[in-house]
């Protein structure tokens, strides 16, 4: 069987006044068996659950796999990669973004 | 939206061999309710949902002799100011699934992990045969 199946897991992609927010819907998956990379600008992420159905069951229904997932974003150009800080719990991974302080509109004082 | 979906083990069958895949599909990415899956030997039930983000506190779980029930559970409405509780929140879905045979609840356990619900039901023990006696 091969091992190297992904899915694309459903994430969705929040911009907010000061940052972004990006979450991943992976359940089944602990936190030590994701991989989170960044390069460049690109955001990668990859999980490799080692489940296996229940031994001597027979599985009556299936509307879910068990399965790796794999998702690939590319950051905003606004989006300070030095400040990427993420978080896997319950089976979603939330990845936080700030953007650059300069990208924000600041208010000028009129002399 | 109350979706309450009826599945004993062999309309389950039919359903994945009659390719009512499509439909699951379609509910699961509409988040109508979450997808389950279901194995069996001859001593137990074990249901697994995906709930991803969920922990024990978001789910109601019944069981009834011969089926189990499992629901949403949306936090109580209340009212700001009084901190009253107003008519507690619809469930959002729920799922009843009918078994194959009786369990025997207080050995049923269910425990959530990484956002997914694994639901162990034991088969009840039959009470085997039993002699009566005839009076006269």
């Amino acid at each position: 069987m091969n091992e190297e199946k992904y899915v694309v897991p459903t994430a969705t992609f929040t911009e907010r006044p000061e940052d972004y927010e990006l979450k991943v819907l992976v359940p089944g998956v602990a936190k030590e068996e994701a991989e989170l990379k960044i390069e460049h600008r690109t955001l990668t992420l990859k999980t490799h659950a080692k489940y296996q159905n229940p031994a001597g069951f027979k599985q009556v229904a299936a509307e879910f796999e068990r399965t790796n997932y794999a998702i690939s974003a590319d950051l905003p150009e606004k989006a300070d990669p030095e400040t990427l800080a993420a978080k896997l719990e319950n089976g979603v991974l939330t990845v936080t973004i700030k953007k650059r302080p300069e990208t924000q509109a600041k208010r000028i004082e009129i002399g | 939206m109350n979706t309450l979906m009826n599945m004993d083990p062999w309309s389950i069958f039919e359903d994945m061999l009659g390719g009512s895949a499509f439909r699951h599909m379609r509910a699961r990415a509409a988040g109508r309710f979450p997808p389950v899956n279901v194995f069996l030997d001859d001593n137990a039930v074990l249901i697994d949902l995906e709930l991803p983000g969920k922990t024990a506190k978001d789910v109601d779980l019944t069981l009834e002799p011969q089926a189990v029930v499992i629901a949403d559970k949306p936090a109580p409405v209340t009212d700001g100011e009084s901190g009253a509780v107003a008519e507690p929140a619809r469930p959002a879905w729920s799922r009843r699934i009918e078994l194959p045979f009786r369990v025997n609840a207080e050995k049923a356990n269910a425990k959530f992990k990484d956002g997914i619900l694994r639901v162990e039901l034991p088969k009840a023990e039959t009470e085997g045969v039993r002699k009566i006696a005839i009076a006269g």
